[in-house]
């Protein structure tokens, strides 16, 4: 069973008077451990279908199941604790809580979740220590440098195992180096904790990474191309783990 | 205009509950010192306009030792015709009670009409039920019949009385009743207090008044073509022995004198609030500044200067104020009524019956309000308004606008706190200013800007320690609460100083009113001795006929229980321009059987020993900071016999006036003021007997028309602290005023926090938390800054107080508290805070639960 269906899915926003399709007629399915990549140009339409996929918004059109959910008959409640179980995203802005630490800023999901500080403070080190952070873990955003941030960024979105990674541009505000060092966490860590990658870019360099890259235009995807790089299983049995 | 329009007046609709509740700051601050100083205009005015009115054309008055000059010695003065008219009279107060049921008290003045009519403008309006003046022949036989009164039209139009009702009038423990004979024009005297003011014959007064043969003072309307000044000279060269000579407008001067103190600690409290409304002003306009910085940039960037940037935000400010000022105006007005209601009742039971009215609304007060409150608004403003001008057009490019990253000291918060408390601990040593403890409120202002420039610091290191304890053993909202607060210390500092201000006043009053309520509650304890209290029905310290009538005296002294009696007599005398009560008791008694509590001496009860029959004085504490009068030194009070010097033999602790008291042994005021009736008596029981059963016996053997008062002891102490706490009614009032306006504060600086995090907590969303989980982050937030606030400003509170009982208070009443921290009220209050700051959370945190979750945040 995939771990996300796109059945149809279409969204249109009232932009005063005039409607705007910002994504019609999807279908999509991404099995597990899949790394998709999702291309196009900028206002093609790919950051709104993350954030439907993402469960931040409902469609207006089709349905969208996670795991088994039809994420647009849950109601905000449901929607919300899908996200933090269920769901990792990536931003290209990093998004980090400026206020909180980095080893707060990852273990965020866990602790909203009611996990006890101390075992999500414990786990979120691991994280930040495989990602290369140790010696960052009680830094504030703004004291990090802006892959640093990334890799924060990336630690948090997996730190509660989701199912799903989304990632939206996430190599956007990077230079080339620390650009290159992300898509190689995002590949290792579907690699090793086969989680379901569906990231978003303009970059066609980025997008090869993925088994399948999905074209968007308008709104649509376009075509779809594959890669012969095999999908990931995870390294280790780290369900609930 | 193009940018204000755009740039404020579009955020402050965008906005409109921070702007609502600013302006409703500022009104309110306004509000609470317009309507003291209408409460306390009226009550000067009401009683100078009395004093004008019912002097009329009198230019200078001859008045005896205190309480009035003997009728036979006007044949000493009839001298004083050669420099114009003369007129006894006679001035007096009673209570009234009408057939209505209703109880006002009157002001009653005799004179003689035959020689009073150029003095003062009457006109009898309706005289025997007919609709026309009396002949004079008429008026003369209408107040020469001891039973006739005649009343105000406007007092009669409020108790429905007519020519011919009777109304019965209290006198000290008498009643009489009297037939309404006539009615005044509202006008002359007649305008007076609201109406209550009646007038009789100078005869039928002085039997009404208990004072046969005795009248006030002497009016005098000079002639012409005599200059007042040497008419003064002249007159006071020539006059007998024990005469002094005056304007009627030295009374109303000693008035003004007497509330000097008590208007000026009301007008001091009223500005807190106004204080904390223009930190709202500042806060407000801070908000906006850092909130904005990007923008400022952009316009800095497309060519706007420095001055425009600055204009616009104090434009902002202005315009605020000045909403604020209009509502405020409307607001005090309104609140004006209240204010007097409760000091009122106050200024009637300590110092004077003024019937006072509330001063009407005038452009006066709206000129006041605006003159006060823009160039403050403005004033508060500035600061951010200047910082504003200097953010760089760069800042635009580089999208500063959250300028607060990790928080550092710096100089003002490094520096000033100590340099103000230091200014503090200065001002605090020094004395007072013609009475008026302007250091010691300098030195509290220098506190409360120590506390405002230490909020940052307190914040930051608060920040620390609930970081620690956050992390460990709270759950994520608090976590996130505390980590939100301690990112936001620049923007929170003001409303979180704003709150600890206020708190610390709140608690340094009511520091100071416990510690003065235990010290008053030891005095009671200590000086209240007897087993049972005689007093008129009317007694009061401001009233002079309040005094005991010989068969009440009699009745008490003559029953078999009765071991002893000390009857006090006094009435209020002019000691240098003030009012003095100058009081008698039996030393003797005293000193057997009751606790006075003296201050010095050290052997204060032998020194009071050696007063006894001489010409020897003991003095309150107040009378004696107030006229700096040490044991020793000697005072010279205006006596029937002319000036006397008296020795200071002791001074005592005393809390029932803060205008002072002089206390002479009974033989000697006999000697030199004659023998006066009581004005109350301490009876003091032979061993084991129950004064419940005593006080039954003396009420049972009175007189039948008797209005006397008769207290246990127990009922007497109940009785003085429940006349404190009714004193300082106002003060808590006028605290909970600027705590309301603080807390609005807090919640408006939530809301614009909110506002301003709005990725952040759309992110929060995005990452899972549920609305429940932001809302309770955010009351968390709220009911933290509460605590913060509380908690400095129980600890400047506590600084303040002993500013307040060992300073202002010694200064401007001349009283000694012993200081008393009241724990348990602490503790409570600072429940209540907590519990207040967190309600008024519910709202930002309702809106930031409302928040969507982000996209790209």
């Amino acid at each position: 069973m995939p771990v996300l269906s796109v059945e149809g899915v279409g969204k249109t926003y009232t932009r005063g008077e005039a409607p705007v399709v910002a994504v019609r007629e999807v279908d999509l399915f991404l099995g597990k451990g899949e790394f998709v990549a999702l291309t196009g140009p900028s206002g093609c339409g790919k950051s709104t279908l993350l954030h439907l996929c993402g469960g931040m918004d409902y469609p207006t059109r089709g349905r969208i199941w996670l795991d088994g959910s039809d994420l647009g008959s849950l109601d905000e409640a449901s929607l919300t604790r899908i996200r933090r179980r269920r769901i990792g995203f990536v931003f290209q802005s990093f998004n980090l809580l400026p206020t909180l630490t980095a080893v707060e800023n990852t273990a965020l999901p866990l602790m909203l979740d009611g996990v006890s500080p101390d075992v999500a403070r414990r786990k979120a080190t691991g994280l930040l220590e495989r990602l290369g952070l140790l010696h960052r873990l009680d830094h504030y955003p703004q004291q990090l440098s802006g892959g640093e941030m990334q890799r924060v960024g990336i630690a948090r979105a997996v730190c509660h195992d989701p199912l799903l990674l989304l990632a939206d541009e996430p190599t956007g505000n990077l230079d080339s180096a620390n650009g290159a060092d992300v898509l190689e966490l995002l590949q290792e860590l579907n690699r090793s904790l086969g989680v379901t990658v569906l990231l978003a870019t303009h970059s066609a360099e980025m997008a090869a990474a993925g088994q399948r890259v999905l074209h968007m235009v308008d709104g649509g995807i376009e075509s779809e191309t594959h890669s012969r790089r095999p999908i990931a299983r995870p390294d280790r049995d780290n369900e609930g783990g | 205009m193009f940018l204000f329009r755009t740039f404020i007046l579009r955020r402050i609709r965008e906005e409109k509950l921070r702007a609502l509740a600013t302006v409703l700051g500022v009104a309110l601050g306004i509000a609470v010192v317009l309507a003291v100083r209408m409460a306390n205009q009226s009550s000067v005015r009401s009683f100078e306009t009395a004093l004008e009115m019912v002097a009329g054309k009198t230019s200078l008055e001859i008045v005896g030792s205190g309480s009035g000059l003997r009728e036979e010695r006007l044949l000493e003065l009839d001298w004083l015709e050669q420099f114009g008219q003369i007129s006894p009279v006679i001035e007096g107060e009673a209570r009234a009670s009408f057939p209505s049921g209703d109880r006002e008290w009157l002001k009653i003045l005799g004179v003689d009409i035959l020689r009073d009519e150029t003095f003062r403008d009457y006109r009898l309006v309706r005289f025997a039920g007919r609709q026309q003046s009396p002949s004079p022949r008429e008026f003369l036989e209408l107040l020469s019949d001891p039973g006739a009164i005649v009343l105000t039209q406007k007092l009669a139009r409020r108790h429905s009385l007519d020519p011919g009702s009777g109304l019965d009038l209290d006198i000290g423990d008498r009643r009489e009743a009297l037939t309404v004979r006539g009615l005044l024009l509202d006008r002359g005297p007649a305008r007076a207090l609201n109406g209550t003011f009646a007038l009789m014959d100078i005869a039928a007064a002085q039997w009404l008044l208990g004072r046969l043969g005795r009248i006030d003072r002497v009016d005098l309307r000079l002639k012409p073509e005599i200059s007042i000044d040497r008419a003064e000279a002249a007159i006071a060269a020539r006059l007998p022995e024990g005469l002094t000579v005056q304007r009627p407008s030295r009374r109303g001067r000693q008035v003004e004198k007497m509330l000097e103190s008590f208007h000026f600690n009301l007008t001091a409290l009223s500005h807190i609030a106004l204080l904390v409304g223009l930190f709202l002003i500042y806060n407000t306009v801070s908000l906006s500044v850092v909130t904005r910085r990007r923008e400022v940039g952009i316009l800095r960037a497309v060519g706007g200067s420095r001055r425009q940037v600055a204009g616009l935000f104090l434009a902002e400010a202005g315009l605020l104020a000045a909403l604020g000022c209009a509502l405020g105006v409307l607001l005090g007005g309104w609140m004006a009524r209240g204010a007097l209601r409760l000091t009122g009742s106050t200024l009637d039971r300590l110092y004077i019956r003024s019937a006072a009215e509330p001063v009407a609304l005038g452009p006066e007060h709206l000129v006041l309000a605006f003159a006060v409150g823009i160039p403050l608004a403005l004033l508060a403003a500035l600061v951010p308004a200047l910082e504003a001008s200097r953010v760089a057009p760069t800042e635009a490019v580089r999208g500063a606008d959250r300028v607060e990253s990790r928080f550092r000291l710096s100089w003002r918060q490094r520096w000033l706190p100590p340099i103000l408390s230091t200014l503090a601990v200065g001002f605090a040593c020094l004395d007072s200013v013609e009475g008026i403890p302007l250091f010691g409120y300098a030195a509290c202002l220098s506190t409360v800007f120590a506390v405002a420039f230490l909020v940052p610091v307190v914040l930051h290191f608060s920040g620390r320690a609930g970081s620690r304890l956050t992390r460990r053993w709270t759950g994520v909202e608090a976590l996130l609460a505390n980590a939100n607060l301690s990112g936001s210390i620049p923007r929170i500092s003001i409303s979180v100083a704003a709150l600890a201000v206020s708190l610390s006043m709140v608690t340094a009053i009511t520091i100071m009113i416990g510690s003065f309520r235990e010290t008053v509650q030891y005095w009671v304890e200590q000086t209240l001795r007897a087993d049972l209290f005689v007093a008129p029905a009317t007694r009061s310290n401001v009233y002079s006929e309040s005094s005991l009538s010989p068969e009440v005296v009699r009745v008490v002294a003559d029953n078999p229980r009765v071991a002893a009696v000390d009857p006090f007599t006094g009435f209020v005398i002019d000691y240098q321009g003030r009012r003095v009560l100058l009081g008698s008791g039996d030393f003797k008694v005293h000193l057997d059987r009751s606790g006075l509590l003296i201050k010095a001496p050290r052997q204060g009860q032998s020194a009071m020993r050696t007063a006894i029959g001489e010409d020897a004085a003991v003095v309150s504490e107040s009378f004696a900071l107030r006229h700096r009068k040490a044991v020793g030194d000697r005072l010279v009070l205006n006596t029937d016999r002319g000036r006397r010097g008296f020795r200071v033999a002791a001074v005592y602790y005393d809390y029932s006036s803060d205008q002072g008291v002089v206390v002479l042994d009974r033989s000697t005021f006999r000697k030199y003021y004659g023998d006066r009736p009581p004005r109350s008596l301490a009876v003091y029981l032979k061993d084991g007997l129950d004064p419940e059963g005593v006080r039954a016996e003396i009420l049972a053997a009175l007189p039948l028309e008797s209005r006397v008062f008769v207290h246990t002891n127990a009922s007497l102490k109940a009785e003085v602290l429940r006349i404190f706490d009714n004193t300082f009614t106002i003060t808590y009032a006028l605290e909970i005023i600027a705590v309301a306006v603080a807390i609005l504060g807090v919640a408006t600086t939530l809301v614009t926090l909110i506002l301003d995090r709005k990725p952040e907590l759309a992110l929060l969303r995005w990452a899972g938390a549920e609305q429940r989980q932001i809302r309770k982050m955010v009351i968390i937030e709220a009911a933290l800054l509460g605590a913060v606030s509380q908690g400095l400003g129980v600890v400047a509170g506590i600084l303040l107080s002993l500013i307040l009982v060992f300073v202002i208070n010694v200064q401007s009443f001349g009283w000694t508290i012993q200081f008393h921290l009241p724990a348990g009220f602490l503790l409570q209050s600072s429940l209540l805070i907590l519990l207040a700051t967190a309600l008024s959370g519910i709202y930002p945190a309702y809106r930031a639960g409302r928040m969507p979750p982000a996209r790209e945040a």
